[in-house]
């Protein structure tokens, strides 16, 4: 039996649609992302599985048990909002025991959930400070505490690291997943970072403009994306508009310069479409080292160094493209200007219809 | 320059020894100087100063201690200020909420506020005369009810003494809550009702264990603030009564600086003395628990 299971939602705010046809299985255990841009009707989804939102149509099913109607204090899922929203009033182990107040449980359980609680983040110092004695990080950390503290049945993480400097965001995300895997519980994580979502992810669900995208692992949703959306919005993409000139053999002509695609590209497509070609930066080599199906003749345009990758921008024929290699100190950069050859696979030429939308 | 020559740091900007700005801030402290700071110096030092000598002396407390008089308006200005603080605190914070977070239409807060900001500075000679046509035995509203057989003041209610100054009194406290308890409003965050909903709270449970607490010091700071003013209210009570059916204690550091009840200086500066004690401590308890709630709500 699956654990969460979100059927046909789709809310409405005065006649505009937000999300629509959502239809979503989660497993015991599972930790699930929901990645799209501003207003593609994420944060509104998780609000219904948190209650407070209700779904215009549809259903929300969780251990087997219809929870739609619920209010959100009868539905026990742990909820991590953006900005903390801890009780400024309270201390820190206040914070985290007040659900189980609220359920009455005596002061010993209480005070043992805490301190386990706080050894679980590694507070146990901060127990007696106030909110605004503790930085964002930590201030994150007791939210976290506090959500897992009663024990709910799934933990719904809105947007958590967004008001957090880079280097806690990467930290602490680390700490959710690890957290999130000790005690098993399945999550539900909104974010608008792709690294983020890619990092920690069983499964990631893209959405935009209130539907669906795709829905899988974070190596299928970059390697495979089945829509020319997340195609470009996860991860960085060379994307060029193309003509099949032969789908029998995966020839694709892009202003007189000619692609190979693989047949599973293909399937669909006729000669004389009008497609949108893709090809990711890291897919690109220069043919020196290692000719692949696609040898394009190309001139050097910018080169731009990124830490550990460094980005080629290359002109072929009136398209720019971005090719990223690794950086290691004994690498031989041509010059801008240079006139070279650039491969690559005939699978990592994507195909999509229609426009690019991200 | 080689590459391991220093570059010259650069010199740093003259610091200037005077700003401008004090100029324009000048005028501020001229004002306080001249309309709070001297007239309080000059209270004090008169309080503990022989009105005919001249030389140090504890007579004038002393009599005000003794004095029946002067308690009983001290009695009576600390009660009022108590009702019509409570009365205002209750009322501007209910009508408040409602008109910010009851969901009510947004132009209801803009006119709430164009009110409020109006009405709170409605006082003293105009208000009175207001409420003496509307309330007085024979007020406009007096005779309407009357004409449908209520008269108010069969029923013990009269314009001129404690509860009708009280209500009187409402008309500039409960505006004045709306406007200084907004911000604490504003800053209850929504996050906090979901966070608490989402933790099995009932909306009672929120109330009682995150939104009151939080809203606890504002609250109290506003009702002091509240308090202070009815405290130190003079001229609305005097146009009111005429100083003479409410014995206030504004009213009766008039009657002495006036000479015209016994013409006791000392014992008018000694009273006045009694008040800035007490408008002091308003103001101390005000921006303590300001700073408390600012903590909370930033």
């Amino acid at each position: 039996m699956k654990h969460l299971i979100l059927k046909n939602i789709s809310k409405e705010y005065g006649g505009t649609t937000v999300v629509r046809d959502f239809n979503l299985e989660i497993e015991q255990g599972e930790f699930v992302s929901f990645l799209g841009p501003s207003g593609c009707g994420k944060t509104t989804t998780l609000r219904m599985v948190a209650g407070f939102e209700m779904p215009t149509t549809g259903t929300i099913t969780m251990n087997g048990a219809e929870i739609t109607n619920n209010p959100p204090n009868q539905r026990n899922v742990g909820m991590i909002f953006q900005a903390y929203a801890l009780f400024p009033n309270m201390t820190v182990a206040q914070n985290i025991g007040f659900g189980l107040k609220i359920r009455k449980e005596t002061e010993s359980a209480i005070k043992e959930r805490v301190d386990e609680m706080l050894a679980l983040i590694s507070l146990q110092k901060h127990a007696n400070k106030y909110p605004y004695q503790l930085s964002g990080g930590q201030q994150q950390r007791v939210a976290l505490a506090r959500a897992l503290a009663n024990r709910p049945q799934v933990l719904l993480l809105d947007e958590p690291l967004s008001a957090l400097d880079a280097k806690i965001r990467v930290s602490l995300r680390s700490e959710i997943r690890a957290i999130q895997k000790k005690m098993g519980i399945t999550a539900i994580f909104v974010t608008h970072d792709q690294e983020e979502a890619l990092s920690i992810s069983d499964r990631i669900v893209v959405m935009y403009e209130g539907r669906i995208e795709q829905v899988g692992t974070p190596f299928q949703v970059y390697n495979f994306p089945e829509t020319n959306f997340v195609a470009n919005f996860v991860g960085t993409l060379n994307s060029a508009e193309a003509e099949v000139v032969d789908s029998a053999q995966g020839l694709l002509n892009m202003d007189g310069i000619q692609f190979k695609t693989s047949q599973e590209e293909m399937k669909g497509r006729s000669t004389g479409d009008k497609i949108r070609m893709s090809i990711r930066p890291e897919r690109l080599s220069f043919a020196a080292e290692l000719k692949k199906d696609n040898v394009l003749d190309c001139v050097i345009e910018n080169i731009t160094f990124l830490g550990s990758v460094v980005r080629i921008q290359v002109k072929i024929g009136n398209a720019r493209f971005n090719m990223d290699t690794f950086n290691n100190p004994f690498l031989e950069l041509p010059k801008i200007g240079d006139k070279s050859q650039v491969t690559c696979s005939q699978e990592a030429v994507l195909v999509y219809s229609g426009e690019a939308t991200a | 320059m080689s590459q391991s020559q220093k570059r010259d740091a650069p010199k740093a900007r003259p610091v200037s020894q005077m700003s401008w700005a004090w100029l324009g801030v000048m005028p501020f402290f001229i004002f306080a100087f001249m309309f709070l700071l001297y007239p309080s110096s000059t209270i004090v030092v008169r309080t503990f100063q022989d009105a005919e000598t001249g030389s140090f002396t504890l007579k004038n407390i002393i009599n005000l201690m003794r004095d029946p008089y002067v308690l009983g308006a001290y009695s009576l200005s600390i009660k009022i200020s108590i009702v019509t603080a409570l009365g205002g605190a209750i009322f501007g914070f209910l009508l408040a909420y409602a008109a910010i977070r009851g969901g009510l239409p947004r132009f209801m807060r803009s006119s709430l506020m164009t009110f409020s900001g109006v009405a709170s500075n409605f006082a003293g000679v105009p208000l009175a005369f207001a409420f003496i046509a509307l309330l007085s035995p024979t007020g406009m509203l007096t005779n309407w009810l009357k004409a449908v057989g209520f008269n108010i003041y069969d029923y013990g209610f009269t314009l001129f003494k404690f509860w009708g100054l009280s209500l009187v009194y409402m008309y500039f406290q409960f505006p004045l809550m709306v406007l200084i308890i907004t911000p604490a409003i504003d800053g209850l965050r929504r996050e906090w009702v979901e966070a608490s909903e989402n933790l099995g709270a009932t909306t009672f449970q929120y109330w009682r264990y995150v939104a009151f607490p939080i809203l606890l010091p504002s609250l109290l700071g506003c009702t002091i603030l509240l308090f202070g003013n009815a405290f130190g209210a003079f001229a609305t009570a005097q146009a009111l009564t005429g100083g003479s059916a409410m014995n206030l204690a504004t009213i009766v550091i008039g009657a002495q600086l006036r000479g015209d009840v016994l013409g006791d200086l000392g014992l008018g500066y000694a009273v006045a003395f009694g008040m800035v004690i007490v408008m002091t401590v308003v103001m101390i308890g005000y921006s303590v628990l300001q700073r408390r709630a600012e903590r909370w709500l930033k």
